[in-house]
């Protein structure tokens, strides 16, 4: 019995030595929080997707630029992601709307329904519009009016790893399922026992 | 059928190649009309008085064209303010000072005639261990900067990445092989990213006369850019400075201009992996800037030493021609090229250690069929500010 401290270090070790590298993706920062409502009409909570990648779009259903082609890409990723078998075990995606006043949770869920987005593990959030004017600028965010009245805003996807912290930002011309793939395997495939402590490998 | 629909949309939403800025980062937002300002960083020239933004009007239309409608104090002197570039939404410039190290983000959304300082960050140096921000280059929600020396003005150089607001992210070291750097661009559907070298700041802070001819590089690196991994050293001629992939889709090719080799050299992707780099062109003295045109066909070379801009036809890369010659005046440098190919404003300041000419000023050029053709009724006179004169450098369109 005097020798489980040991055995439990190399153990450890043993973890440490079989470790793959780290993602090449950076932390760039912690994923701001966001708490608000899906198409469902029930509250959402991003933090609680901790230990899954998490996917994240702002869009708004009657944009008819950018948001269709982002919502189609991610739509393509879904599908490889399913096909890799990490669909919803693994990943999930969030899309926020840059049109709260208008993107109520039903017509969400009629948008969501073109995509074939299902609501277990695709969620369209909405709620309050000076709420998620809260959330989309704490991304880095932003949606306004251009001369045409049209709203106008970056087209980002961000990449979350399972830790809650971005790890990757697609633009929409590169927002490629390969590109996505390879990116979330290089995420779940990174040991660190600090980064990853609900696998029950750290001290 | 999704797959297909994609596809279209992305046609009719992307800008065609053959109108589009060029020389920026592919992940900067274009302009979808013509330009209506011309940013202008200037350096106050006897370095007594703050160096500042010029806003240029540019629209033909406005009753200021080819006046200067605004200037921004930044707030310090002797910056030698230099480079700059968008951030992807096209709403903030960052802007840098190769001796002070000083950034700025500037605001040029909220009222694009009177950009505003948002933020200034003045440890650098001390964050990233790095001097001489060179190359702001935008990546998606970020930044990626190339510096042109150590944190004690010496090397190596190194590149360091930030979010949009400032905050820093990471470092990223040269090559042992390859201390020296300048530029930076990237062609993501190769996944690669292409790396160029000038000096470090203990020898570009000298007047000309006392630079160190032998502490400049001439090494081009290869990276993986997801990863941000070197993958290759290559050899250009004497400080090759500007990189500039090919605009067309699936050309794993671009050139640069190499400043004290008097030279045009091509780095190529070979069916290996590796890369080539070689000579494709002799320009005039000192070519300063490399620019293209949104059909691909053209670059453009200024050469600051020789008092000429060069029009080279790079439609068949193995066999570079010149096509065109246009003599702008003395010591022509930064060039900015119009989404429709169609014009070119040139500035005439490189640095306040290398300008042999007290004249400063921003020209513009036609790009004909017939070649390139200066326009005499566009002229900014940068001696008369209530400062004094202006040096002039980089450009940007809005």
């Amino acid at each position: 019995m005097k020798y489980f401290p040991i055995m439990i270090s190399l153990s450890v070790l043993s973890v440490y030595s079989l470790a793959k590298a780290d993602s090449p993706l950076a932390r760039i920062a912690p994923a701001p929080e966001v708490k608000l409502i899906d198409a469902e009409g029930e509250p959402f909570d991003l933090s609680k997707l901790r230990g899954k990648a998490v996917l994240v779009s702002f869009v708004y259903t009657t944009c008819n630029g950018s948001c269709p082609l982002t919502s189609a890409a991610m739509a393509q990723c879904r599908d490889a992601l399913e096909k890799d078998g990490l669909w919803g075990t693994k990943v999930e995606f969030v899309s926020i709307s840059l049109d709260p006043a208008h993107d109520t949770s039903e017509v969400l869920k009629m948008y969501a329904k073109i995509y074939d987005a299902r609501p277990e593990s695709w969620h369209f959030l909405t709620g309050p519009t000076d709420r998620v004017d809260r959330v989309v600028a704490s991304w880095g965010m932003w949606a306004r009016k251009n001369a045409m009245g049209v709203l106008d805003h970056p087209s980002r996807v961000f990449l979350v790893d399972p830790n809650g912290v971005q790890r990757e930002i697609y633009s929409l011309e590169f927002l490629t399922p390969d590109a996505v793939v390879a990116d979330v395997h290089g995420l779940l495939e990174e040991r660190s026992p600090v980064r990853h402590p609900a696998r029950g490998n750290g001290p | 059928m999704l797959r297909r629909l994609f596809a279209a949309l992305l046609i009719l939403v992307l800008p065609s190649l053959a109108m589009a800025e060029t020389c920026l980062s592919p992940y900067v937002k274009r302009l979808d009309r013509p330009e209506k300002y011309l940013y202008l960083f200037c350096v106050d020239a006897d370095a007594k008085d703050n160096d500042f933004v010029a806003v240029i009007d540019v629209d033909p239309a406005s009753k200021t064209f080819s006046k200067i409608i605004h200037t921004v104090d930044l707030g310090s002197r002797g910056n030698e303010t230099h480079h700059w570039g968008y951030t992807d939404d096209r709403t903030r410039i960052w802007a840098g000072g190769l001796l002070s190290s000083k950034i700025w983000i500037l605001d040029v959304a909220t009222d694009p005639a009177k950009p505003r300082i948002e933020k200034v960050l003045e440890t650098i140096p001390e964050v990233t261990g790095l001097t001489g921000p060179h190359t702001y280059y935008a990546l998606p929600g970020r930044m990626l900067l190339s510096f042109l020396g150590a944190k004690d003005g010496g090397l190596p150089a190194g590149m360091a990445e930030f979010t949009n607001d400032g905050r820093f992210i990471r470092r990223i070291d040269q090559p042992k092989d390859a201390p020296y750097a300048y530029d930076l661009a990237v062609k993501p559907e190769f996944n690669r990213m292409v790396t160029s070298s000038f000096t470090p700041m203990r020898n570009y802070r000298k007047p000309f006369k006392q630079m160190d001819p032998k502490d400049f590089g001439t090494e081009m690196v290869v990276w993986d850019f997801k990863a941000r991994k070197p993958l290759q050293v290559g050899r250009a001629g004497l400080a090759p400075l500007e990189v500039r992939w090919s605009l067309k889709k699936g050309a794993n090719y671009g050139f640069t201009n190499c400043a004290l080799d008097d030279s045009l050299w091509m780095f190529r992707g070979k069916t290996d992996g590796r890369y080539e780099f070689k000579k494709v062109a002799d320009t005039g003295p000192m070519p300063a800037d490399l620019r293209q045109s949104p059909d691909d066909k053209y670059l453009f070379v200024s050469n600051f030493g020789g008092d000429t801009i060069q029009q080279f036809d790079v439609s068949d890369p193995e066999k570079v021609t010149l096509f065109s010659t246009a003599k702008i005046g003395t010591q022509p440098n930064m060039m900015h090229v119009t989404g429709d190919g169609q014009r070119m404003y040139v500035s005439n300041s490189l640095l306040s250690t290398l300008d042999r000419d007290g004249t400063f000023w921003v020209r513009l050029i036609r790009i004909t069929p017939e070649g390139l053709k200066i326009e005499k009724s566009f002229n900014v006179d940068l001696t008369s500010f209530p400062t004094g004169p202006a040096r002039g450098h980089d450009m940007l369109l809005n």
